[in-house]
This record gives C-alpha cells, structure tokens and sequence, in this order.
C-alpha cells in the first residue's frame, strides 16, 4: 500500500500515517490478516525517524485496528466497515416492535443474538 | 576461481566475453573429469555401472568410451544453451550471472557425476558390486554449485546508466504534491503450484537418501528448502531511491535506481508461459528481462536504460508503477524546482 506524508502539513507525522491506516481499513484495501510493513523499513522509505512509524502503530493498536506481536510487526484486526444503513433501518423498526411486546432491551439483544447464531 | 578473476580482469562488460569464459570454464572442468576417467582406464570394470536406482546396487551399464561420450554431448548442449540465452538476453549482469552461473555449474556436475561414479569403480573386476555413491551425488551438486556462486559474484554489476532524456510520454503517475513525500511497499509470496512442486522434490531427494540410507544426501533436500525459502516471499518498495525488490531471506534482492527507469507498467503474468516457472528469472521471450516470479497475474514491469527490463509479481501494482513514474520524474527534475 501507499503511504504520504506532508512535511509542510501542521498534523504531526505520526498522525498522518494513522490517518492512512484508518482509511486503508475502512475502505477494505488493508484487509484483516494484512501485514504493515516493518517499521524500520516504511521509516527508511519516508525518510522519517523509527520512532514516528511506531508511534502511529501504536495509536492503531489502541484504536484496535491492528495488533502489535513481536517477530510479526503490525498485523491488520480492523475490518472493512460494511454499509450499515439497512441495519439501521431495521433495527428501528425491530426497537418499536420489542416496547409494543414490553421486551427489555436485554431480552431483546438475547433473542437476536440467539436468532443470529 | 580463474573464472572469476578473467571475467572481471579482462572482459569487464562485455558480455560475449563474460558468456565465452563462463562456457569454457564449464566445458574444462567436464574435460578434465572426461581425461581422468580415460587416464583410470585400465583398473575399470568393462562394462561401467552408469545408473543406480537409490537402494543397493546398479541397474544400468555402459562401455567406458559410451559414457564419457553421453556426459560430454550433455554437457555441450546445455552449456550451448544456456551461453545461447546468455548472449542473446543477457544485457543485464542479473541475466549474464545466471547463465554464467549454469554454465559453470553444469560442466562441474557433470564432470563430477563422470569422475566420482568411475572413482568408486577402479579396482573391481565387475561392476555390478559398485556401491551408491551418494557422497559422489552430493560434492557433484555442491562443489561446483560454489564455483558457480563464486563465477557469479565476479561479474560486474551494472555501470550506473542514468536517463538522459524524460519519463517515456503517456505513463501514469501519482497526484503527489511537491514536497509530499511517498513510498509504496508490498509483498509477494510464492503460488500453491510452486509449493507443491518445492515439496514434491524434497520429499523425492528425502525418500532417496533414506531409503537408500546415504544421510549425506540429506543435504540436497536441505538445500531445496533453503532455496524455496530464499523465493517464498519478496518485498517490494518503491520509494524516492527507486525500485527495491528483497527476498525474505535477504538475497536475492535487487535495486534499480529512479534515475534507470524509463517506464512503469502494470502487466500479467504467467509464470510458466513468460518466465518458464517461479523465482529468479529470465523472460523466455527473447527481451532479456529478468523477473521475480512467484505466482501467476498482477505484476510490476519496469523498463530501464540500456534496454534492460525487469518484472515482479505483487498485488496493486498500478499504484506501485504510478508512484515509480512519479520518483523517476522526480529523479530527473533538478531539486529545487
């Protein structure tokens, strides 16, 4: 994958690499399993310091969008963000359904999980 | 070792030089093994044993004068062929190191096969009492396998060839803003069929030398794995300096300088069509391009100065070439500007 920085920008450049990463995720062009490249390596092709490349994998392992192990470098956990919108819809209509039935909403989530497994 | 030294003292760059010694080097050594199985003569077996099946004894004999000629005529077509490939594709020191590299190789095999095999046989009155060489099998893989490297490591790299005129006309490029800095890094690992492959000869060599419990030829499928280790998977990075292409192991690796690149493409390949199968390469259509191969589809395809080209396989290619086009620009824009 592709990765900028913009030494003229007023973001930290640890910030725009998390930025990337994020995106990268969201869109599904780093895909779950992915490895990021080793950080002394993406440090040496940006000509930025080791230390700002492990900084920002470290904010996305705090975000939870990729997991840190030793030997393996920075492997992607994040997963592509799906069009959520017709969830959303009936989710509404699912919500209104459960108060008509006096159900609360632990009864709910329990039916769903059940339903879904 | 004299391979080396000559290719390096007196052919310099010139590659019929570098192809010609290389040959003969590899045509000597088989000569020499060919004189000294002519010069034991006397003490061998009449038929020779030429063919052991793995375990016990052998199963194939020939006249003495019949062997010695069946190595030679091997040996001098595939050394043909490979000087052949060589000359015609090599305008690259990577597509000149691996012919000179088989060159050397497969004279010493050869000659190593001839010469162990005949060693084992002096003395004995019939030759179906040969035991399996197998340590002959391993020094005939090994030892001329270090000269080859040693042959290959001697010939010259390639004078730096910067672009004197521009990026060729119409290639993609990155939307980078002057001063945004980029790199672009991806990795590529070996295809299932490779692997299959791989596995199938260690297992083979494996099964050999147990079943015919020579351990020492442990060492072939020792090396086949170190090998496979050596292509599994490569990382590509393409940043301000250029193109660079590392195994995992380290080597093989190579580097072409944002200056040398003259266009970056996304291509297709097919390992077996293109490049006649996986790993280090040379293209089978005649243009002398080398490749990393290592499965079937997407690639990055480079041409650089001097004529010389070079592919590897890896998944978003076209932003990688994009972003090379862009460094090579770059490269070519005095800073500042």
């Amino acid at each position: 994958m592709m990765f900028r920085i913009d030494p003229s920008s007023d973001e930290p450049l640890f910030e725009q690499l998390v930025a990337q990463v994020r995106v990268g995720v969201a869109k599904g062009n780093l895909a779950h399993g992915e490895r990021l490249p080793a950080a002394r390596e993406l440090a040496e092709a940006l000509d930025v310091n080791v230390h700002t490349v492990l900084k920002a994998y470290q904010v996305l392992r705090d975000e939870g969008l990729v997991d840190l192990r030793r030997g393996r470098g920075a492997v992607v956990t994040g997963r592509a963000q799906a069009d959520l919108s017709a969830v959303e819809r009936a989710m509404a209509d699912l919500i209104r359904a459960a108060r008509a039935a006096h159900l609360s909403p632990d009864a709910t989530a329990t039916l769903v999980k059940e339903a879904m497994r | 070792m004299t391979t080396g030294i000559l290719l390096h003292r007196r052919f310099g760059h010139s590659r019929a030089g570098q192809i010609a010694i290389s040959a003969l080097c590899g045509l000597s050594l088989l000569g020499v093994a060919a004189g000294l199985a002519l010069s034991w003569r006397d003490s061998l077996p009449d038929p020779v044993a030429t063919h052991w099946p793995g375990d016990g004894g052998p199963d194939g004999f020939m006249s003495l004068g019949a062997f010695v000629t069946v190595l030679l005529v091997t040996g001098a077509i595939l050394v043909a062929l490979f000087s052949a490939i060589g000359f015609f594709g090599g305008r690259s020191a990577g597509a000149r190191r691996l012919s000179v590299g088989l060159n050397v190789w497969i004279g010493g095999f050869l000659g190593a096969v001839l010469a162990g095999s005949l060693w084992v046989q002096r003395g004995l009155a019939d030759a179906s009492g040969a035991v399996t060489p197998g340590w002959v099998l391993l020094g005939a893989v090994l030892g001329p396998g270090v000269l080859a490297l040693v042959a290959v490591m001697l010939v010259p790299a390639d004078p730096r060839a910067p672009a004197s005129g521009p990026l060729a006309p119409g290639v993609e490029r990155a939307d980078l803003a002057s001063g945004e800095r980029a790199a672009w890094i991806g990795r590529a690992t070996i295809a299932r069929p490779a692997v299959a492959i791989l596995a199938a000869v260690v297992l083979a060599t494996a099964a050999a030398a147990v079943l015919s419990r020579t351990w020492v030829l442990l060492a072939v499928p020792a090396l086949v794995v170190l090998l496979a280790l050596a292509i599994s998977a490569v990382t590509v990075r393409v940043d301000r300096d250029g193109l660079t292409v590392r195994s995992a192991l380290g080597w093989p690796r190579t580097r072409i300088p944002a200056d040398e690149v003259v266009r970056a493409t996304v291509t297709a390949v097919d390992p077996l069509r293109h490049f006649g199968g996986w790993g280090w390469r040379m293209s089978l259509d005649g243009s002398g391009r080398t490749g990393m191969v290592l499965r079937r589809g997407e690639g990055l395809a480079v041409e650089r100065t001097a004529g010389r080209g070079f592919v590897v396989t890896v998944d978003g290619a076209k932003d990688a070439a994009a972003l090379l086009n862009t460094m090579a620009e770059r490269a070519r824009t005095p800073s500042g500007s």
